[in-house]
Parts: structure tokens; C-alpha cells; sequence
């Protein structure tokens, strides 16, 4: 199975680059900010975490690994290998999910969420956004700083309004906005048809946006440095 | 196995790879010979599928390469003139996870090792590799699934000559399995050595195509060079189907005054001289 075989080393891979070491530690530190805050405050500070660190560690995270393996022209080999890339894709989006709902997990019960299940679904969709957008951006630079620069119009266009909406402080046709949907998910509350609709018909553009991308990073020799 | 015919290429608007036709046999060994930036990796990404916006028309293993699927791929091994491996992971971690993406069965990878001479260097970092490890961790990575087609970019470039002797062993075993082998290369005792055909190519033109022996043959025979004292040294020299026409050296024999005498052979780097008026380096 050639999928299954890709999200394995993807996982194996990551945790060699300490990403499971760090998401333990940062999780640890979440707990103490969770049992630091008042009672009052802790589903929305759970949210607002989750939100802001696990559910979008993608879009960093896909950055760096696909820099790396632009540094180390491994494109290359998988542009002259069987690999298509919408498995490539599905092994990232899946592998990095799995650190994200882990996290979520313990974030979620340390605040005595009601919804674990639509916190942790919302926590998977966002991942998958986000680390499409992370995948999308990555194939088209070349260095950590373009990476870095690029990310910032990203942030703005989804933290700004999900913690705006956080707070109910967006006008309701809002409510459509997809990050806004996510952010209520993730938040614990359930989310209308439309909402979900919404949300996978962006997933759906995104994936096929970064098929085209991924192929095209595939077949561009050019190797970057870090 | 391949058919190539009026290629054309470029990755900008001036002209770059034009109107090449060839075609390679299967179980032959075909070598791009020619100096450094005259397209051979270029023409060899086309064949390989990776560069898709060409004109005309190039066929590998009866597909056109711009439709190739990623099937394609189960049949053709290619080796990069750069390392191609997770720096991070030991070098069996990263034969492990390529063979992983085949559909096929693969090779014993600690067997390839031991071909390559890295068999006690299984379990280190690729990141801890020298070059000349690097560069043949990367051409047993191109055999793990026994490919039809082998595509090597430079193969012998930075190996010593043991490594290098070794490597040109495995390539000729390749081709005695039945398996196709293009090679690009500037060195040309490799391609004398190892190519059933060659094609001098220079600024993405093939100037030449024909086996080695032919192409040697083509610049006419060796030539005959000797030295005789007389009031000082003096030497001349006599194509070597032509000595029993030379008076001089006659003479020089039956007085036993020869000093010293050397037959040269042209090899195929004065043939890629004669032919584009270039060297190969
Ligand atoms: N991706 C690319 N974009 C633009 N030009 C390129 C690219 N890759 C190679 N070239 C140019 O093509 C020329 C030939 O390169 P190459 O085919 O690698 O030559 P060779 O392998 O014979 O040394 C070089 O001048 C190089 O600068
Ligand atoms: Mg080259």
C-alpha cells in the first residue's frame, strides 16, 4: 500500500525532526496555561489555543518540511517514482493531522470541553486547511524568509476574523466565512449545513490547487537553500 | 525502446535542444557525450518525462513522454548527478522508503549495498555520506526495482578509479540482464568504454552518432612516430597502413639507428575535436 506506506515514514520522518517532541512539550505548556486561567475563561482560551497552534501548525510546519526536501532535491525523486502526488498530498495532510488532533485532545479535556467529537472534527478540518495552504506556498519560494513573508497575509485573512468571530463580534453573514466556521467548531459548537458546505468545497479547491502545485514543484529541477 | 524524432526544447524563448532524431535499441548502452551545459541532462529530463512542453516527438518504452502516467515510472530508474536522499535518515531507511513507493517487487537492498561497497555504512545518516558515497548510494537507489530502463546522469563523475571500475562493472551487468542503459557522460574513456553507440552533442545538436569503434575508425588510421640521431635528434612520423612506403624509416630499420619509435591511436576525444571543434571539458 503505497498511501499507507507514505503517511508511515511521513510520521517516522517527523518524528525525527522533533516534531512530536515539541507539540509533547507545547501541549504540557498549554495544561498550565489552561489550569492558570479562571474557570469562566477556559473553553474560550481552550479554543483560542487549539486554534492557534495545533489546528494551523500546517501551514509552518509544511513550509519547513517541504524546504527541506527542496534543499535535499528529494522532489526530484519523487518526480521519476510511481508517487502520485495527490497521495503525496494525503500523506502530509494526514500525518500532520494526527499531531494536531493530539493535541487537541488533551487541550480539549484539560478545559472540560462538552463537544470533544465536533472539537476534534473542526481541529481536523482546520489542520487540512491550513496545511493545504502550507503545501500551496512552500512549492512556489525558495527560502525561509519568502516562507515567512508569505504566511503573514494567510494569518491575517484567518486568525483576525475566527477570533473576532470567537468573541461574536462579527456581523452574522459572517458566520459563512470558512475559518469562522472552523473556529466554531473547534470552540464546540455545531455548525449549519451551509457552513460545512462551505468548508469542504474549500478543501476541495484547495487539494486540487495543490496537486497542480506539488506537481509542478515535481518536475522544477531547481533546488533551494536554507 | 526509445524513438526520439525532430526534439525540440527550450526552457526559454531561445532555442535550445533542435531537431534531434535517434532511437536506442533495448538492451543497449546509448551515451550523450558532450562538454558541460550542451544539453545532455536536458534531453535526458525529456526522456525521463520531467520536462513535458517539447516539440516533436520522443517515445520511451512505447509511450509518448509528455502522456506519460505515473505508471511510467515502475519501468524507468533514474540516477541524478545529485544525491537524492533524506539526509536525515540512515541510507537503508531511505532505500527502504523508495523501494516502499513501487508496485513491483523490489531488490535486496542490503545485496545492493554490498555490490556498492557500503554494506558497513547501512545504518548511517545519508548527512555523514561522502561524495563518492552519496553517488553510489543514489545508483543503487535507481536499480531497487529492477528497471527496464536505467537512466544515469554523470554516473562516474567524482568516484575513484576503484569506485568508478566497480560502478562500470554494474552498468555492463545491467545491460547483460537484457536492461537498456543512457548514460550521459564528458568523460570519454567511459563512453569508449562502455557505450554500444554514442551521440556527440554540443549546444543541443547531435553532431555524431555512431558506435565508438566507428567513430575511431572514421578519423582513419593511427599514425607512427619515430626518432633518429643524426647531428642532433630529429623525428618524423607515417600513417601505420603506409610504412613499407616510407624509404626513411626503411632505411633507419636496416641500420638498426632507430632511436625510439610510438604508435598513436586517436581515441574519441580527438574524433569530438575533429567533428565539433570543441573539447569536452
Ligand atoms: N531549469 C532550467 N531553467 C533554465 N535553464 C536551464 C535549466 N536547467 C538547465 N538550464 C540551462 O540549460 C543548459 C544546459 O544544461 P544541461 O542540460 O544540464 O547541460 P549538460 O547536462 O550537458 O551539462 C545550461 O546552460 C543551463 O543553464
Ligand atoms: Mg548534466
Amino acid at each position: 500500500m503505497r498511501l499507507g506506506s507514505l503517511f508511515l515514514w511521513d510520521i517516522r520522518f517527523q518524528a525525527k525532526h522533533g516534531f512530536y517532541f515539541l507539540y509533547a512539550v507545547l501541549t504540557v505548556l498549554y495544561v498550565a496555561v489552561l489550569f492558570a486561567v479562571p474557570e469562566s475563561w477556559k473553553e474560550k482560551t481552550a479554543a483560542i489555543l487549539i486554534f492557534s497552534d495545533p489546528a494551523s501548525m500546517g501551514l509552518f510546519f509544511m513550509g519547513a518540511i517541504i524546504l527541506l526536501e527542496k534543499s535535499q532535491h528529494t522532489p526530484c525523486a519523487f518526480a521519476v517514482s510511481p508517487v502520485c502526488p495527490m497521495e503525496y498530498i494525503i500523506a502530509e495532510v494526514s500525518s500532520l493531522s494526527a499531531i494536531s488532533l493530539a493535541a487537541a485532545v488533551v487541550l480539549a479535556s484539560a478545559a472540560g470541553a462538552d463537544n470533544l467529537h465536533i472539537v476534534l472534527l473542526g481541529t481536523a478540518i482546520s489542520s487540512m486547511i491550513f496545511t493545504l495552504f502550507g503545501i500551496i506556498i512552500a512549492t512556489k519560494i525558495s527560502s525561509l524568509n519568502q516562507f515567512i513573508l508569505w504566511t503573514v497575509p494567510i494569518e491575517i485573512v484567518c486568525f483576525g476574523p475566527a477570533i473576532l468571530h470567537l468573541f461574536k463580534i462579527t456581523p452574522a453573514w459572517l458566520r459563512y466565512y470558512p475559518v469562522n466556521v472552523c473556529m466554531e467548531m473547534v470552540s464546540g459548537g455545531t455548525p449549519s449545513a451551509m457552513g460545512i458546505l462551505i468548508v469542504m468545497a474549500l478543501l476541495a479547491i484547495l487539494f486540487i490547487l495543490s496537486k497542480h502545485c506539488v506537481l509542478k514543484m515535481w518536475s522544477s529541477t531547481g533546488g533551494v537553500k536554507l | 525502446m526509445i524513438q526520439v524524432s525532430n526534439l525540440s526544447f527550450s526552457y526559454t524563448r531561445q532555442p535550445f535542444i533542435s531537431d534531434m532524431s535517434f532511437f536506442v535499441s533495448s538492451g543497449e548502452i546509448f551515451g550523450f557525450l558532450g562538454p558541460s551545459g550542451a544539453g545532455k541532462s536536458t534531453l535526458q529530463k525529456v526522456l525521463i518525462g520531467m520536462l513535458t512542453a517539447y516539440q516533436g516527438s520522443a517515445m520511451v518504452n512505447g509511450i509518448e513522454c509528455r502522456h506519460r502516467t505515473r505508471r511510467f515510472y515502475e519501468d524507468i530508474g533514474v540516477d541524478f548527478e545529485f544525491s537524492t536522499m533524506y539526509e536525515k535518515l540512515t541510507a537503508k531507511e531511505n532505500l527502504q522508503f523508495f523501494s516502499s513507493l513501487y508496485e513491483k517487487k523490489t531488490r535486496p537492498i542490503d545485496e545492493l549495498l554490498e555490490m556498492v561497497g557500503l554494506e558497513h555504512d547501512g545504518d548511517k545518516r545519508v548527512a555523514d555520506y561522502s561524495k563518492g558515497m552519496k553517488s553510489r548510494l543514489n545508483f543503487i537507489k535507481a536499480l531497487l526495482h529492477d528497471p527496464l530502463l536505467l537512466c544515469l546522469d554523470e554516473p562516474t563523475s567524482g568516484l575513484d578509479p576503484t569506485n568508478s571500475r566497480m560502478m562500470k562493472n554494474m552498468i555492463l551487468a545491467e545491460r547483460a540482464k537484457g536492461k537498456t542503459i543512457l548514460l550521459t557522460t564528458h568523460n570519454m574513456q567511459d563512453a569508449a568504454e562502455l557505450c554500444d553507440r554514442v551521440a556527440f552533442i554540443v549546444n543541443g545538436k547531435i553532431c555524431a552518432l555512431d558506435s565508438p569503434h566507428n567513430l575511431i575508425m572514421s578519423k582513419g588510421a593511427a599514425t607512427v612516430t619515430y626518432t633518429w640521431i643524426d647531428n642532433g635528434e630529429h623525428s618524423a612520423s607515417c600513417p601505420i597502413d603506409r610504412l613499407s612506403d616510407d624509404e626513411q624509416l626503411k632505411r633507419l630499420i636496416a641500420n638498426n639507428c632507430l632511436q625510439s619509435i610510438h604508435s598513436s591511436e586517436p581515441n574519441l576525444n580527438d574524433i569530438f575535436m575533429d567533428i565539433t571543434g570543441r573539447t569536452l571539458l
